[in-house]
């Protein structure tokens, strides 16, 4: 009996210990929760509290002792977390997360001995481990103390005996120095280790000075393995040189699909960012090098991607070699080829041969939305008013009631000559065709032409299409020839204002001058103020500054109701020195 | 004009500008009066100075209408000045004199003054020969505003050149010669470099033994100007340390790295407060590598673990008829106004010498923004911060453009400062 009453006094003993722990736990668990929620609404001071009080029975609670770091960082009272810091090392001497927390307390408190024989202690523990080192230099770094990381890293180096050891954090340090030569030193085993590092590595490295970058090229050329070539490749890219990248990287390309195939997509993201010609052929070069390493249905349509890039660059028979047989193979999923059929197309109005795009564009008209097919057919009438076959644009346009072919059809009536259909065309379009550049310069036009009482005016028409062709010389020399024949406020001062600024763009100054001048006269509207203001600038860019200033305040003072005058105040400004130049 | 002149002209009030100043007047608008409002019906604030200010160099006088319109000013019509503000953008209202007598009358009845300004101060701004023209917040606002400036140094600053001038500006000069402590953070830095040596030689060539030792010099020459009766007006970190290095009388409160000794442990006990412009009893920071000097600054913005976030700070009210000098120094459209950091952002009430004014605060706050105070026959103004348009600046920030702040409130303030010595009045209490 004696047995069966201790075991039953055992039992309840034991049951009510276990209520009494699970009640614990419970209790514990709250205190938790209460905590968090404090530090949750930004109630750090409580917040503190509270954890202070988990801490006070369960002094090694890292999540605790976490949490009361959090607490007191936005009230500024980190050092206060040193007592519970050390109460947390002696309870629990081989918890990481508490040797974290203790060295970062140590150099709130800027005890920098402290925070070293932390480490030592945490290092000692963890033999073989970056660790202690990492932490310990990122806590000196937070206190701006460059020679205190550089310290941690070093020693931790030594200790563990490996050259390629916080390599990453060595370069990053080097980055801060502006030792360009060392943090790329430094950077390279530490991606050969930490592949990830490469991104971090490209953008750091990628801040050298201009003169020192041939010579971190160079020092990559030394290098003799994938990682060296594929920091090389991007790194060019970066600063500009984007045909070397890919050159660089392509022959170095390991034979494994995958690889090459993420090496090249790394590249192609770096390249994506930039719109010049170079970066576009760049990009055809690494789309095709994709492609030519993915299977058939996804090729075709790198190949697309491809040709497009080539397109967009300008080298149509890179285009043309990426569209062979992509256009009409029946096998290539649809999007895939209507996708070639309108690039193709595009290099052919590109090349100039219409009348082929033209076929083509028939020929696949049943493969393409009627928003695609307007949008080539559109270019090619473009094409053709480039080329001077407006009667041949004109009929192209017959059919489309778009608002897009309404602002092309208000050019061709302005090449013609014909005044008011021009303007009645453009002002239909408004501002809806096309993009904001497009609509500006149609404003632009309007402003040009309603000034004008004439109906038909072919010479304008002539050099306004000399204009459209891209020969603005003798675009301006027509503008010149006709505004000699209109009063200034009938357009003879807007004709004169246009041939001035296509002058000064082609940098005859003189004669821009004259025209500015002759624009700016009394009595010639919206044109005059607008003449002063662009002869102001052309006198400042070149260095007449006095005269510069003069026909600015001219210009504010005589028209002071110009919509003009706020910039020619800001050109004041600046001519005076009185703002930055921007 | 230096402030014993200013104390000694009594009595001007409002008969300075009767008609009999109207022989500028001109082609220009019919009406006797140029008022030029400064509320929100004015396009350009700050420029509205510098029209001002041209008016009374080219020998011209105005009255400054202190709490009317916001700190509006009231010229006579002549047509210089017409043409002046309307190539600056300034919004200006010819006024005929039955509409000025009634203004008077208003200016009469309420918490407001008419404050003749006279002489258009010659400014002085205390800078490095190379120091470029868009890293100072007052160098931007007279660029802007049109007002004419000289730039002086050490060498001029010693060579005892100040009395050529009535107002004299600091910024960020780091009088205690500790470079502003960015010595050890940012070093290699090529700015840092060239930014030691031009100090050490110069500090050389004016037979110092060390920078912190000449920079302490520069500071007693600028404290003794004030004294004379100059003008000063300190911003950012010029503040802070043109005290500290004044206090600082025999004691080493520079870092091992400026002068070859560590920084006296006792310095802060050490320190000559009685020497000091504007503050007293304040802590210095022993550790050379933590950019701060000491418990002046409220924010410690380049210390992470003591940076104050910013807030706003108010413009206290003054009588203007007592104390017109506190009330030309707070005309403003804006009461309250967005904080921003410097070196020195704030001065903490703590360390405030009891004698001297408070111009803004931020409420609650253990800190103040604008203070004023004087010295001998002169008067200085510091105001925390580095740039009002830019709260956030960084070394390398692009430049502050202000002709898209024209209505800045800060950089009023700035400007108040610029014409306050132009002002002629009766004894004043502040």
């Amino acid at each position: 009996m004696i047995v069966v009453r201790f075991s039953l006094r055992s039992l309840l003993l034991l049951l009510l210990a276990s209520f009494g722990l699970w009640d614990a736990g419970q209790a514990q668990q709250e205190s938790m929760s209460r905590a968090f929620e404090l530090e949750r609404r930004g109630n750090y001071a409580a917040a503190a509290e509270a954890y202070r009080m988990i801490l006070a029975s369960r002094p090694g609670d890292a999540a605790a002792l976490l949490g009361l770091e959090r607490a007191l960082l936005p009230i500024s009272r980190t050092p206060q977390i040193l007592p519970q810091v050390r109460a947390a090392l002696a309870a629990s001497p081989s918890n990481p997360a508490i040797y974290a927390v203790a060295l970062r307390a140590w150099s709130a408190a800027e005890e920098p001995d402290s925070m070293r024989a932390v480490a030592e202690q945490w290092a000692r523990i963890a033999p073989g481990d970056e660790s202690p080192y990492r932490e310990w230099g990122a806590a000196a770094l937070s206190r701006r103390d460059r020679g205190g990381a550089r310290e941690a890293y070093t020693l931790g180096r030594e200790r563990l005996g490996r050259g390629d050891a916080l390599a990453g954090e060595m370069a990053q340090l080097a980055v801060a120095d502006s030792d360009f030569a060392t943090a790329l030193r430094e950077w390279l085993p530490a991606v050969r280790r930490l592949p990830g590092y490469r991104v971090t590595a490209v953008a750091t490295l990628a801040q050298a000075p201009q003169d020192i970058r041939p010579e971190l090229l160079r020092d990559l050329d030394r290098e003799n393995d994938f990682t060296a070539r594929r920091l090389k490749a991007e790194l060019q890219i970066r600063w500009g040189d984007p045909i070397s990248g890919i050159r660089t990287l392509e022959p170095a390309l390991p034979s494994d699909r995958s690889k090459a195939i993420e090496a090249l997509r790394g590249l192609l993201d770096q390249l994506r960012s930039q719109r010049s010609r170079d970066a576009l052929l760049a990009q055809g070069r690494v789309l095709e090098a994709i492609a030519a390493r993915t299977p058939d249905v996804q090729g075709a349509r790198l190949r697309l991607e491809a040709a497009q890039a080539y397109s967009a660059a300008g080298d149509r028979d890179a285009a043309r070699r990426m569209l062979a047989g992509l256009a009409d193979d029946s096998s290539a999923p649809g999007s895939v080829s209507s996708g070639a059929a309108m690039t193709l197309i595009g290099v052919l109005i590109d090349e100039g041969k219409l009348d082929e795009a033209n076929r083509r564009l028939a020929s696949v008209r049943a493969t393409l939305s009627a928003e695609d097919f307007a949008d080539l057919q559109r270019r090619i009438v473009l094409g053709w008013v480039r080329a001077g076959d407006l009667a041949r644009a004109d009929s192209a346009l017959a059919g489309d009631s778009t608002v897009e072919a309404l602002a092309l059809a208000g050019k061709i009536r302005l090449y013609r000559g014909d005044i008011p259909g021009a303007i009645e065309r453009l002002k239909a379009a408004g501002p809806f065709a096309g993009d904001r550049a497009d609509a500006t310069h149609r404003t632009m036009l309007l402003a040009l032409l309603q000034p004008i009482e004439v109906d038909s005016l072919p010479q304008l028409g002539e050099a306004m299409l000399l204009l459209e062709q891209g020969d603005s010389a003798r675009a301006a020399s027509g503008l010149e020839k006709v505004a000699a024949e209109l009063p200034p406020e009938k357009g003879g001062a807007e004709l004169r204002l246009l041939a001035g600024r296509l002058l000064a763009a082609g940098g005859k100054s003189g004669d821009a001058e004259r025209l500015f001048r002759a624009a700016a006269v009394e009595g010639a509207g919206a044109a005059a103020p607008a003449a002063e203001l662009a002869l102001a600038q052309l006198l400042l860019d070149r260095g007449r500054q006095n005269e510069a200033v003069a026909q600015l305040e001219h210009l504010i003072l005589t028209y002071p109701e110009s919509s003009l005058v706020p910039q020619a105040r800001r050109t004041l400004d600046q001519a005076r020195g009185a703002v930055p130049k921007t | 004009m230096k402030r014993r002149e200013f104390l000694a002209h009594t009595g001007a009030g409002l008969v300075a500008l009767s008609p009999s100043f109207r022989f500028l007047r001109g082609w220009g608008s019919a009406a006797p009066w140029l008022m030029i409002p400064m509320d929100d019906a004015q396009a350009e604030h700050l420029k509205a100075y510098g029209v001002t200010y041209r008016l009374l160099e080219r020998g011209g006088r105005a009255e400054w209408l202190l709490n009317y319109r916001n700190g509006s000013f009231l010229l006579p019509s002549d047509s210089v000045t017409e043409r002046d503000a309307a190539l600056a953008g300034v919004t200006v209202e010819p006024m005929e004199d039955s509409q000025v007598v009634q203004i008077r009358g208003q200016i009469q009845q309420g918490n407001m003054d008419a404050v003749p300004l006279e002489k258009a101060p010659k400014v002085a701004v205390y800078a490095p020969p190379n120091a470029p023209p868009w890293d100072d917040a007052v160098t931007m606002a007279l660029n802007y505003a049109g007002i004419k400036f000289e730039k002086v140094w050490d060498t001029e600053v010693l060579g005892s050149k100040l009395k050529l001038y009535d107002w004299l500006h600091l910024h960020h000069e780091d009088f205690t010669g500790q470079y502003s402590k960015f010595f050890l953070n940012y070093a290699g830095s090529a700015w840092l470099v060239d930014m030691v040596e031009r100090n050490r030689a110069i500090a050389r060539s004016l037979g110092y033994p060390t920078v912190p030792a000449e920079k302490r010099a520069v500071a007693v020459a600028i404290a003794q100007y004030v004294e004379r009766g100059g003008f000063l007006f300190a911003m950012c970190t010029a503040t802070e340390t043109l005290d500290l290095a004044l206090a600082a009388d025999g004691v080493d409160i520079a870092a091992a790295y400026a002068d070859g000794t560590p920084m006296d442990p006792d310095a802060s006990a050490r320190m000559h407060w009685n020497e000091a412009l504007a503050f007293h009893n304040a802590q210095l920071e022993l550790s050379p590598t933590v950019p701060v000097y000491s418990d002046i600054d409220g924010h410690q913005v380049n210390s992470p673990d003591r940076r104050q976030p910013l807030g706003s700070f108010t413009l206290f009210n003054f009588s203007a008829k007592i104390d017109p000098v506190a009330t030309m120094l707070v005309q403003n459209h804006r009461q309250v106004i967005p904080d921003f950091y410097g070196l020195t952002t704030s001065f903490t009430r703590k360390t405030l010498k009891p004698s001297i004014t408070v111009l803004a605060d931020e409420p609650g706050a253990p800190w103040v923004k604008y203070i004023h105070g004087e010295h001998g026959q002169g008067t200085w103004t510091f105001f925390g911060g580095h740039d009002p348009e830019d709260p956030q600046h960084q070394i390398g920030d692009p430049a502050t453009d202000l002709s898209l702040h024209p209505h800045s409130p800060g950089y009023r303030l700035i400007l108040n400062n610029v014409l306050f010595p132009a002002a002629k009045k009766k004894e004043l209490k502040t």
